[in-house]
């Protein structure tokens, strides 16, 4: 008896004390309030409170570096999915994502694939009784044109993280190179130069 | 058995608070309420939603407690707004292309090598993709410094890889087990075809007429056989041999050994012949 009257009165001190951090919104109550209770129960998300991102959150550095960029004549991006609605979607975040970058993009629209299995509807004989399945792969075709490697990271990072559930992509890059160095000439005069002043 | 509790201290059933979309503005600053992908909310969705097919006699089902708006993924957070925000913090860290390369062309001029290589984001049950190991090297035999015998030599040392009508040589590697492997093997091939090219052999200069790629007119069958036909039948008429019809003829022999066998160049071929042998 004694013990259920104790327990009452901790739970009404509990929500008491409970409501008045949901009125405050701030962390440093909880120190505050102390108590081993406290300190283990998780207070639960309201859908009416919305904690603001601080406004004074420091941007992340941008670092630059002497070494030239890979320079990337073509990137080509297959997406595929099983919904039409949702890469029609994609594609007009892609899109749009694109264009705010200032890249140029084309947007075409591969045949669907279609994968179909006959089985046999029951467990157990019955071979004239059968059921189908298909899986049907829908596709997307990005191509970008004439990037650099920092933007090229950059859009392909962004469109990743946005990447929803159940949808595949396959990313295709042409990079451009210049020749290297030991092409330009041939290093056989080279060889007979050294002989010929060793000997 | 003491029951324990936890909650807001015996003040009766929670009366349930009105949806948040009674609340929201007309023009509320949508990004801060889908920010990040979440599932679907009704009560933070302001908008009327209707999705799966109805019952018989039925209305299609309300936004509330919908389990099929729960399963397709939404872009709530990824409106315009949303993403025009995205891209004003993204902007400092895309260098724009430099515009004077804007066409193919120059493109090509400067930067001559083209590599290949493929790469892949997915969910399933294997995080392998064999794709991602294949490199494939792309380069026009004319940037490369290399004299006419070490084009020659060149080509017929790549092989397959070569095609002839765009003047590309491509090399495709997938053998070593990682991508960078690849890379590497692919520029150390192009490396020694280039210096292969240059060496030449003291057996290469006895190539016979079968083992050159084209048919030059100096010094060939051809050329013998005209002249000893036209001789043989100058010698019963005892006159000039004239040069232009042996001209027409040869330019057609070229024709046709070095560019195959077409209706065009057979037929061409055919007045060249009729001419030199004044035949009807």
């Amino acid at each position: 008896m004694a013990a259920r009257a104790a327990c009452a009165a901790v739970c009404r001190r509990l929500g008491q004390e409970l409501g008045s951090l949901s009125v405050n919104g701030s962390k440093s109550s909880t120190a505050q309030a102390g108590g081993l209770l406290l300190s283990s129960v998780k207070r639960a998300p309201s859908s009416s409170l919305h904690i603001d991102v601080p406004k004074d959150l420091i941007k992340p550095t941008i670092t630059t570096s002497d070494e030239p960029d890979t320079l990337y004549k073509r990137l080509s991006i297959l997406v595929k999915a099983h919904d039409k609605a949702v890469l029609d979607s994609y594609e007009y975040f892609a899109v749009l994502a694109a264009k705010e970058l200032g890249i140029s993009i084309d947007v075409h629209e591969p045949p669907r694939k279609m994968e179909r299995l006959t089985l046999l509807k029951s467990v157990h004989i019955f071979k004239k009784h059968r059921v189908q399945y298909e899986m049907r792969t829908l596709y997307r075709r990005f191509e970008l044109k004439h990037l650099t490697g920092c933007t090229a990271n950059v859009y392909l990072e962004y469109i990743q993280r946005n990447l929803p559930e159940g949808v595949a992509m396959e990313v295709t890059k042409t990079q451009i190179q210049q020749l290297p160095e030991h092409i330009k000439e041939p290093m056989w005069e080279a060889l007979t130069k050294e002989e010929d002043s060793k000997s | 058995m003491a029951i324990l509790c936890w909650g807001h201290g015996g003040a009766g059933p929670r009366k349930a608070l009105s949806p948040r979309t009674e609340k929201m503005d007309v023009d509320l600053d949508w990004p801060s309420v889908y920010p990040v992908a979440a599932p679907f909310k009704p009560s933070a969705a302001p908008m009327p939603v209707l999705m799966g097919y109805p019952v018989k006699k039925g209305v299609p089902m309300a936004k509330e407690g919908n389990r099929k708006l729960l399963k397709i993924p939404n872009f709530l957070h990824l409106t315009p707004l949303g993403i025009k925000r995205h891209r004003e913090a993204l902007d400092d860290f895309c260098p724009e292309w430099t515009a004077a390369r804007d066409c193919d062309e120059e493109c090509e001029k400067h930067f001559p090598t083209e590599i290949d290589a493929a790469d892949s984001a997915s969910s399933g049950p294997s995080i392998r993709n064999p794709k991602a190991r294949v490199v494939t090297l792309r380069v026009k035999l004319s940037s490369l410094n290399l004299d006419s015998h070490g084009k020659k030599k060149r080509i017929k040392l790549a092989g397959e890889r070569f095609r002839k009508t765009a003047d590309v040589l491509t090399v495709t590697r997938d053998r070593c087990p990682v991508k960078r492997h690849n890379y590497d093997y692919v520029l150390y091939l192009l490396t020694v075809l280039y210096h292969e090219a240059w060496k030449t052999e003291e057996w290469g200069e006895n190539g016979t007429e079968e083992d050159m790629e084209e048919c030059v007119w100096e010094n060939s069958s051809s050329e013998k056989n005209v002249l000893q036909t036209l001789l043989q039948r100058r010698a019963a008429d005892s006159s000039v041999a004239p040069s232009r019809e042996v001209e027409d003829y040869q330019k057609c022999v070229v024709r046709v050994k070095n560019e195959g066998e077409n209706e065009e160049i057979l037929t061409q071929y055919k007045e060249s012949v009729k001419s030199l042998l004044n035949l009807e």
